[in-house]
């Protein structure tokens, strides 16, 4: 770029597209403030992170030399590794249940006539907007010992004695997050449906195929990817949860974030670090795993944002 | 395709799908309007006395400004900057592209909870002390991807001709932005900033870790809680679930509209009207 590679902060940079050089000196000089300041909270943050994970931490300190001592206590910690499994489970349950659920409605969406369509849409949206915590507690109030559906079961004389295995468990965390996550993904696989044209499954019909087949070689072609990366999204999201398994979770249903909250609000920084980064390090295996099996299976690349 | 065709299913589970969005935030609703403290069946009578204790509560109201602080910072300086990095991008050419594209989307991949961990390890490091200056930096990072996809995907679907234009008639960068680009794209851009106030109103998962004596709305809900659960829960939440919705739809709408507008300028008539001297 120009002589005008001074510390552009935003002023400079409005000024200098004022001064109309700007925009000649290259447009992406524009994205300098945004980038800068990307790289000043979050990049340099994440960096410190992930050497603090080799530190040894006391409270609200930590100090040299780099060990791999934190790995080693989270990897021999029983409670860490139950932690892990529960994590798993519940990420894997939420993300293939929350799939399987939108996809019959992404279809919906894009193939129907009907007139509902834009209310659905707009509902979709709209209750993905909705307060990450009102939900974790309407499922708490639903879901409770003398919740909705136990008091109201109750009130119709159906039970006596209050369903106990509706909350505090892994299915009660996998509920309610499917309920966060599920408009997510019925917007990114709506979105992976738009470039076939209904008129591409009525010339394949024509040409003989079966429903099943027109779903195999047609459908499912074009929204492994998208819903590859919206697997890969609640499952990450769901994972590294801490705050719906304190209110839904139980003993069960704890996972792997909520130590490292635990670790944060007691202090200890360089532990919980290294527990942060331990599964930041499994997500990026997760991703790069999803992405070489489409790159295998040859349909079109890893997209998080459609 | 005809309506026929699609399954009957496809158009069950859709109806499923929504009732279970919506049935439980309707329930917390419901149960806003109880008349007792309870949360539980038979459901006891109508009254407004858990937004009345709400209204008077000085906590909630602490924290409710606490947020609008934060959320309209947030909003206003996301505005500003990814309105920027989305014009640079989609008008640059250039290998650094595809390096700068993966740091405006990655907030939007990680887990909030490394986003708030790395922060916190950041301010500690730094000592900086926890405040509403603090969760704003969090939100600016956890805004800036949403806003910058909707902001890039409408000035990449602009007319460049229109931009050319205008720099052959001797415009400068800042007057085709003003004059060219701005008039075509302002109602996406300050959709997009009430999706960004929304999303930085509703945050917690990284406020959590950044915030100081000073607690957001949802920091308040979540200590709220932890002690005893009521009805006034219930009224704070619908309370936030009306004012996100309303949001949204001053932002769906914005959007609509603008899409709707853009395709009427499409009309060379429109062109030469949009052309005419001031």
């Amino acid at each position: 770029m120009s002589a005008t590679a001074e510390p552009p902060t935003t002023a400079t940079v409005v000024a200098g597209a004022r001064r109309e050089r700007g925009l000649r000196a290259g447009p992406l000089l524009l994205t300098a403030p945004a980038a800068l300041a990307l790289l000043l909270f979050l990049i340099a943050p994440l960096a410190t992170f992930a050497v603090y994970s080799f530190l040894t931490g006391s409270l609200y300190e930590v100090s040299g030399p780099l060990t791999l001592e934190n790995y080693r206590e989270i990897a021999e910690s029983d409670l860490n590794r139950t932690l892990a499994r529960n994590s798993v489970v519940v990420g894997v349950l939420a993300a293939v249940t929350s799939v399987l659920f939108a996809l019959p409605i992404a279809y919906w969406l894009r193939y129907t006539a009907s007139r509902w369509k834009t209310l659905v849409l707009f509902l979709m949206v709209a209750s993905f907007l909705a307060s990450y915590l009102v939900r974790i507690y309407a499922w708490r109030t639903i879901l409770g010992t003398e919740g909705v559906i136990n008091s109201g079961l109750g009130a119709l004389g159906v039970i006596d004695e209050p369903l106990t295995f509706l909350v505090f468990n892994r299915f009660a965390v996998t509920i309610a997050l499917v309920h966060i996550y599920l408009p997510y993904v019925v917007l990114v696989l709506y979105a992976g449906l738009a470039p076939l044209k209904p008129t591409y499954l009525e010339a394949a019909q024509d040409l003989g195929a079966g429903r099943v087949q027109r779903w195999r070689r047609v459908v499912l072609p074009l929204v492994a990817a998208p819903a590859a990366s919206a697997l890969l999204f609640v499952f990450v999201l769901s994972a590294a949860d801490y705050v719906t398994p304190q209110f839904l979770g139980g003993r069960t249903g704890v996972l792997l974030g909520v130590q490292v909250q635990v670790a944060f609000s007691t202090g200890d920084y360089a532990a919980g670090a290294a527990i942060s980064f331990a599964l930041l390090a499994g997500f990026l295996l997760c991703y790069g795993l999803v992405a070489l099996a489409l790159r295998v299976a040859r349909v079109d690349r890893l997209r998080f944002v459609s | 395709m005809s309506g026929g065709r699609l399954s009957p299913i496809a158009g069950l589970v859709t109806l499923a799908g929504v009732l279970f969005l919506w049935l439980p935030l309707l329930v917390v609703v419901l149960f806003s309007l109880h008349e007792t403290a309870s949360l539980s069946f038979p459901f006891e009578g109508l009254s407004l006395r858990w937004y009345e204790r709400v209204y008077e509560s000085p906590e909630v109201r602490a924290a409710v400004q606490n947020s609008l602080i934060v959320a309209t910072t947030t909003a206003l300086v996301t505005l500003v900057l990814a309105t920027l990095a989305a014009y640079g991008m989609s008008r640059a050419r250039s290998r650094w592209r595809a390096p700068l594209s993966l740091l405006f989307f990655l907030p939007i991949t990680l887990p909030g909870l490394f986003i708030g961990v790395a922060l916190v390890i950041a301010f500690t490091r730094t000592e900086t002390s926890l405040s509403l200056v603090t969760v704003t930096i969090a939100h600016l990072v956890y805004v800036f991807p949403f806003f910058f996809v909707l902001a890039r995907a409408a000035l990449e679907r602009l007319d460049p001709a229109l931009e050319e234009a205008a720099a052959d008639l001797g415009a400068n960068g800042a007057t085709v932005f003003r004059r060219v680009t701005l008039p075509q794209v302002w109602p996406v851009l300050v959709g997009a900033a009430c999706l960004a106030f929304a999303l930085s109103f509703d945050e917690f998962v990284i406020t959590f870790f950044v915030v100081g004596p000073d607690p957001t709305l949802p920091l308040f809900i979540w200590s709220s809680l932890r002690k005893t659960i009521d009805p006034s829960i219930n009224a704070i939440s619908t309370l936030l679930l009306a004012f996100t919705v309303l949001l949204f739809v001053v932002t769906f709408g914005l959007a609509s509209w603008s899409e709707r507008r853009r395709r009427g300028a499409v009309d060379p008539l429109a062109l030469a009207g949009a052309e005419a001297p001031r």
